[in-house]
């Protein structure tokens, strides 16, 4: 009987021959990141303090700290925050990266999310590292314990196997596929288990694609996503990867909780229809819904393709007066190739508003909604007041429906603008 | 140390599956930091009475993957203020359930649960012996077992004191 990747990864960090789903394990993460935010990173580093009485952390190397949401500060306090966690990484010797992007996209880039490793977070978007072959998981408070322990206690989670099958049509992105995956399985479809990804179409898909699908992998219940790295993740990483440690891949005759097969040669662009994350249906079903505001970014979208898709939709045309699109690409290396590229330039003439890279259109800190208002987003979340007012709404679509919506100021089906 | 049984009236039933439990106080209260102003809150919208018809030991009922979306801890502070002991649901998401068991808040799985409860009946939840029962109706049911650490998490009333019965658990090794 064989063993997924993630029980692999698992046994790894726990120095045991072999562990399966069910086992709690003593698990030493290989590494430990967290972006300040008040309540967590503040609150960690007092009671480590405090209540442990732990002055630095043991192997700074092992921890990382992002300075991604509130950025640029607004309020004295928020700066003081900030500050706060420059402070404490000086103390620790713990890299502190700032202004640099979201920090689950620069934690790629940056090479934490080496092959075979584990990771732990507050926050359950790391899950994207699963791009490259990473097991990362949000435990949410719980990252306390990776901060005043060397180890966590772990249950070893079951594996569910989604493979996808088919090439996917002009103007229908892994966004689509993700929320089409909710659709399939439900929002409960993957609860409590690793969602493993492999099949044709993942094989063919580009990496950002690929974490643009992990990064949402909460939205089927599932504690984190997973894919064996394959020739191009291993590439990317290998100049890249932190640690020296071997990538594992699951075996033939790895045990999983269930298996399913998604075709998706005939997916249509999809919407997520406020106020559900799990309310996936064919963006046809709303189209014409009058739309005010467009945020292109976020930490599952927002990376050089999804940037060059939105403005393949907007060449020749013109965002349409009145309607705020906002760009936020994911990181500030992100932004750089799509300046190279020329793709800035195409969206700033089409009337796009750019901004340096930020998490803080996501959640409603900046590009806010009034009462009545209503965005297309390929942000992680539509939940009610998510950007603004609880009265306002988001429609959750692939970067070109963004695009395609901020020329005709409703929701409309981006694909005729990109066959020329 | 064992955890000690739950026991309380049904406070209210989450009907709706994938509950998301900032709707508990309404978004717009969700950064308020105050426990005596969210549990003035918790659930006033759909009855004003709420806060003042619950008592310490009262447990709430929920549906299927409770605690769906993106969890905030605000609502659930309310509730403890108010002496809401715990949730049972069908089950529960795991984020939810993750941050929660570290506050030291009991949540309960208990498939069958929604169907076994009225509003007010009496409840309890016995941890030794993994079973929920409800002795308004006579009705018990299997619980899902808590995992080790999720148990010493509840016994250590959540995380820190968690923490610290590992710390004494290692140095007696």
């Amino acid at each position: 009987m064989g063993y997924t990747i993630a029980e692999k990864i698992l046994a790894r960090v726990s120095e045991k021959s072999a562990v399966h789903a069910g086992e709690e394990v003593l698990a030493k993460p290989d590494f430990v990141i967290a972006y300040d935010f008040p309540g967590y990173t503040d609150v960690i580093f007092r009671q480590m303090e405090e209540d442990f009485g732990i002055d630095k952390v043991a192997e700074p190397d092992r921890y990382a700290l992002f300075i991604d949401h509130m950025v640029p500060a607004t309020t004295t306090q928020e700066e003081e925050l900030h500050q706060l966690t420059r402070d404490w990484g000086a103390k620790n010797k713990v890299p502190v990266y700032e202004r640099k992007g979201i920090g689950h996209q620069v934690a790629a880039e940056l090479g934490y999310a080496t092959p075979g490793a584990f990771v732990v977070h507050f926050d359950g978007h790391i899950s994207q590292l699963g791009t490259f072959g990473t097991l990362a998981i949000g435990v949410r408070r719980h990252l306390l314990e990776a901060f005043v322990k060397e180890r966590i206690k772990f249950k070893v989670p079951e594996t569910t196997r989604i493979d996808l099958t088919g090439t996917l049509q002009l103007g229908v992105t892994a966004r689509d596929v993700f929320h089409h995956i909710v659709r399939v399985i439900g929002p409960r479809g993957c609860r409590g288990h690793v969602l493993e990804l492999g099949g044709d179409t993942i094989d063919d898909m580009s990496l950002e694609g690929r974490q643009s699908i992990t990064c949402l992998a909460m939205f089927t219940g599932a504690i984190t996503a997973i894919i064996n790295p394959d020739e191009r993740a291993l590439t990317y990483m290998k100049e890249r990867a932190r640690i020296d440690i071997d990538p594992l891949f699951s075996d033939p005759d790895a045990t999983y909780a269930s298996r399913h097969e998604i075709d998706v040669s005939t997916l249509e662009p999809i919407v997520v229809v406020p106020p559900s994350p799990a309310d996936t249906r064919d963006l046809s079903e709303v189209a014409g819904t009058e739309v005010h505001v467009g945020y292109l970014g976020s930490c599952a979208s927002g990376r050089v393709e999804d940037l060059e898709l939105a403005a393949d939709v907007l060449e020749g045309h013109k965002v349409k007066d009145g309607f705020q699109l906002n760009v936020i690409p994911t990181s500030q290396e992100i932004m750089e190739i799509a300046a190279e590229k020329g793709i800035i330039t195409r969206l700033i003439n089409a009337g796009a508003f750019i901004s340096s890279s930020s998490c803080d259109y996501c959640f409603g800190r900046m590009g806010v909604m009034r009462a009545g208002q209503r965005a297309v987003s390929t942000g992680t979340l539509n939940v009610r007041g998510r950007m603004g007012s609880p009265d306002s709404e988001i429609y959750i679509v692939n970067a070109a429906a963004v695009a395609a919506a901020a020329i005709e100021g409703r929701i409309t089906d981006p694909r005729p603008y990109l066959k020329g | 140390m064992g955890l000690k049984n739950l026991r309380g009236r049904v406070a209210w039933i989450f009907e709706d599956e994938d509950f998301d439990v900032d709707q508990i106080v309404g978004v717009k209260n969700i950064k308020i930091k105050d426990a005596a102003e969210l549990a003035r809150l918790a659930m006033h919208a759909e009855d004003p009475d709420f806060a003042t018809s619950v008592k310490p030991g009262d447990l709430l009922i929920g549906n299927h993957n409770f605690g769906y979306g993106h969890p905030h801890y605000p609502p659930m502070i309310g509730m403890r203020h108010l002496g809401i002991g715990g949730v049972l649901a069908e089950s529960f998401s795991p984020g939810y359930w993750r941050g929660e068991i570290a506050m030291g808040f009991a949540q309960v799985a208990c498939p069958g649960v929604l169907s076994a409860v009225s509003r007010w009946d009496e409840i309890e939840v016995d941890w030794a012996a993994n079973e929920f029962r409800n002795h308004t109706t006579g009705t018990t049911l299997p619980i899902e077992p808590l995992s080790d650490g999720d148990r010493l998490m509840l016994e250590a009333g959540g995380l820190v004191g968690y923490l610290h019965a590992r710390d004494k658990e290692e140095a007696t090794g």
